[in-house]
């Protein structure tokens, strides 16, 4: 079942077409990563998902509500039940790590709120970290705040923007293995953005791929691998 | 999207309209066509007139660009080198921005007198642009410093894989500073072409000081805002030229974090530029300072103890005011710029924008007369009397530097901590109240600071 649909959605940035009246589909409870190079959309795809964006046409829809008409923003960011890992992670730098992560449940007056912060804190090793800010903590360190962050307020779908684009190797699997498990111990859609379709294979249930605003290829990694598109040929070559 | 709420806005733009914008208008529009006197005075703009404009406008020149020069050296020697007592000069180099000019005119005079027994050099064209260089220059280089300061490491670093020092002062460094110089080019020069009191000390004929000759010993008041309005066009056409040059370019930013600019080890060099800020620093601020000094005990400690007992009553009011203005200049800056963070930019705040921006082109002395004018009503005179009118002179005045300022350091935040906030569901007074403010802070109390200084000469000028 289809938890976002795009349908015929056009969007440019000025005079340079982005998104070509493209129409996407995205499973609930599944991990699907936006794959393609830059300027392929992908990353436009996830703002206008969010709402951070006004399409210039097309509808989106989460779950069987229209959220984005035309140009009309119909539900706000804040309603869509929605997570948002930004590329720069948009850690506050002048709260704490709890405070990072409370902040959102403050907003939103709910209750328990220390609880709530220390048990996801526990769940990815980062009690001792709480009353650190931001620029005292490492690079995986940040990503997993920022997971947190998100995930604290329990999202319905998570999505992330190259998250892990700045990271080493090694740190990149153990971040890559949280991210598997978010689905099981969290339970939201995930959508996730890469270039790196090593990435995408490590985690996906479903990878699209996109070609300057176009989608090239829908399917599992394994149709991925052995497609015959000649685009999906030649990116997966590098 | 979260939309902006605009009820704040609108009544501070309201208010500077009403209180500001509507009194300078009037009181202009009143005096230039005031019984078709419009085309009479116009045809008095003559070849003399245009000849003392262009004069005004190569002394402002000449300012803007040595005090742009120097600042740009001294700039870079306290924000990008480990010259030794950087941070001692940082804040004793900024002394003669806050005295006012006129001060610092009567002790270069009487620096000549007691120096030469003549004061014919420094009672010239000449004289006028030493002491307002020695003013601006600390300007340039806080605008130029900041900019320096704001540079990323990165950018540097890769020049210096490629290329020696020099070429990347020159080739990467300078570049990227650009828009700050143009601002302190532009800024100086209007400060300059706008400056009254150093030229009318020094005896030295410019254009404001013609345009003040017309208004209080002629009377002609039409021919003086006509010749205002010529002042006025010149420097809107500049800031003009700038916005368009460098939009969204950094413009005196005070970082919300540690920018983690490149420092370069200048070694034996180091000895120069030691030299070279002392040598400022004693010229600028310690020889006027000395003077002055000299002058208050010529004849004994008894004038200097008169004058200590006549400022007494006085400092508290100009303290308590200076500060309560710049709170509200603050206020009105941050108000004018905020609607700037994340994309809600609209055309409504850029108006508000050109409005600031006129009316802190409008030579002082107009400005002051203008208000006056207006406000001496026996309906107005709750503001004529009071403290008041100074204020609002004092908000018109400064509210667009304020704006400016606090739009840049807004600038630097990176959108994506507006929108993650937005995400979570935070209102958008709340985003503006635990994410905006307190990332924006330093800015603010920086900037509070300044003008709060700056008031107190402001207040001094304008009572005087």
């Amino acid at each position: 079942m289809s938890i976002i649909k795009l349908n015929k959605i056009a969007h440019s940035y000025g005079a340079m077409p982005v998104l070509h009246h493209l129409t996407l589909n995205i499973e609930a409870n599944r991990l699907t990563c936006l794959l393609g190079g830059s300027g392929s959309g992908k990353t436009t795809i996830l703002r206008l998902i969010a709402g951070l964006e006004i399409p210039e046409n097309g509808q989106i829809f989460i779950g069987d509500k229209a959220v984005t008409d035309g140009q009309q923003i119909i539900v706000a960011p804040h309603q869509r039940d929605i997570g948002f890992i930004f590329q720069d992670l948009a850690l506050w730098p002048h709260f704490t790590v709890y405070k990072n992560i409370a902040f959102g449940l403050t907003e939103r007056k709910e209750e328990n709120i220390k609880d709530t912060v220390f048990k996801m804190l526990g769940f990815f090793g980062l009690q001792s970290e709480a009353e650190k800010y931001p620029h005292q903590l490492s690079g995986g360190q940040k990503q997993l705040v920022a997971i947190s962050r998100s995930l604290v307020l329990k999202p319905k779908i998570l999505l992330m923007d190259e998250p892990l684009a700045n990271l080493d190797v090694k740190l990149k699997r153990k971040i890559l293995e949280h991210i598997k498990n978010l689905k099981q111990n969290f339970g939201p859609t995930l959508v996730y953005v890469t270039h790196d379709h090593k990435e995408a294979f490590a985690i996906a249930d479903q990878i699209v791929v996109l070609n300057e605003g176009k989608i090239e290829e829908t399917g599992t990694v394994e149709q991925i691998k052995r497609s015959e598109n000649k685009f999906v040929k030649y990116f997966l070559e590098y | 999207m979260d939309r902006i709420k605009y009820p704040l806005y609108t009544a501070v733009y309201v208010s500077f309209v009403f209180f500001i914008v509507v009194p300078v208008v009037y009181t202009l529009g009143m005096a230039l066509f005031a019984d078709g006197s419009l085309i009479q005075n116009l045809a008095l703009l003559d070849h003399g007139t245009f000849l003392l404009l262009a004069k005004s406008c190569i002394i402002a020149f000449s300012i803007a660009l040595l005090s742009t020069f120097f600042g740009a050296v001294f700039g870079f020697f306290l924000y990008k080198t480990y010259v030794p007592f950087r941070n001692f000069f940082k804040i004793a180099l900024l002394v003669p921005l806050f005295i006012s000019p006129y001060i610092l005119a009567v002790a270069w005079k009487d620096f000549f007198y007691l120096i030469f027994n003549n004061t014919e050099f420094i009672s010239s064209y000449i004289g006028v642009i030493l002491v307002l260089v020695s003013i601006f220059t600390p300007l340039s280089m806080l605008i130029i410093g900041s900019a320096l300061s704001n540079i990323n490491t990165q950018l540097e670093e890769t020049g210096f894989v490629i290329t020696n020092f020099r070429r990347v002062v020159l080739k990467i460094t300078l570049p990227l500073i650009k828009p700050a110089l143009i601002s302190s080019f532009v800024l100086v020069f209007i400060f300059s072409i706008s400056e009254f009191s150093v030229p009318a000390f020094f005896g030295v004929k410019v254009f404001t000081t013609e345009i003040f000759t017309q208004f209080s010993a002629f009377y002609n008041h039409s021919l003086a805002i006509l010749q205002s309005v010529i002042l006025i066009s010149i420097c809107i056409l500049l800031l003009f030229a700038e916005r368009k040059h460098i939009t969204g370019a950094p413009f005196l930013s005070l970082s919300v974090k540690g920018s983690g600019s490149k420092f370069y080890n200048l070694k034996n060099k180091n000895r120069l530029s030691l030299v070279f800020l002392s040598g400022w620093f004693f010229i600028s601020v310690v020889l006027p300072f000395v003077v002055l000094l000299i002058q208050s005990f010529k004849d004994g400690t008894s004038k200097f103890i008169q004058a200590v007992e006549l400022l007494i009553p006085t400092f508290g009011n100009s303290v308590g005011l200076a500060f309560l203005g710049a709170l509200i200049i603050v206020f009105v800056g941050f108000v004018a710029a905020y609607p700037a963070w994340g994309s809600n930019n609209t055309r409504k705040t850029k108006s508000f924008d050109w409005l600031l921006l006129i009316v802190f082109a409008i030579p002082s002395t107009i400005f002051g007369i203008s208000l006056i004018k207006f406000y001496n009503h026996p309906i107005l005179d709750f503001i004529y009397s009071g403290y008041a009118i100074i204020l609002i002179g004092y908000v018109g005045k400064f509210s667009f530097i304020s704006a400016k300022l606090i739009g840049n350091a807004i600038r630097q935040i990176p959108n994506s901590l507006d929108e993650v906030a937005q995400i979570e569901g935070v209102t958008f007074f709340r985003r503006l109240l635990k994410i905006l403010i307190p990332l924006i802070m330093p800015t603010l109390c920086v900037l509070h600071y300044v003008i709060n200084n700056f008031g107190l000469v402001f207040y001094n000028k304008t009572t005087s």
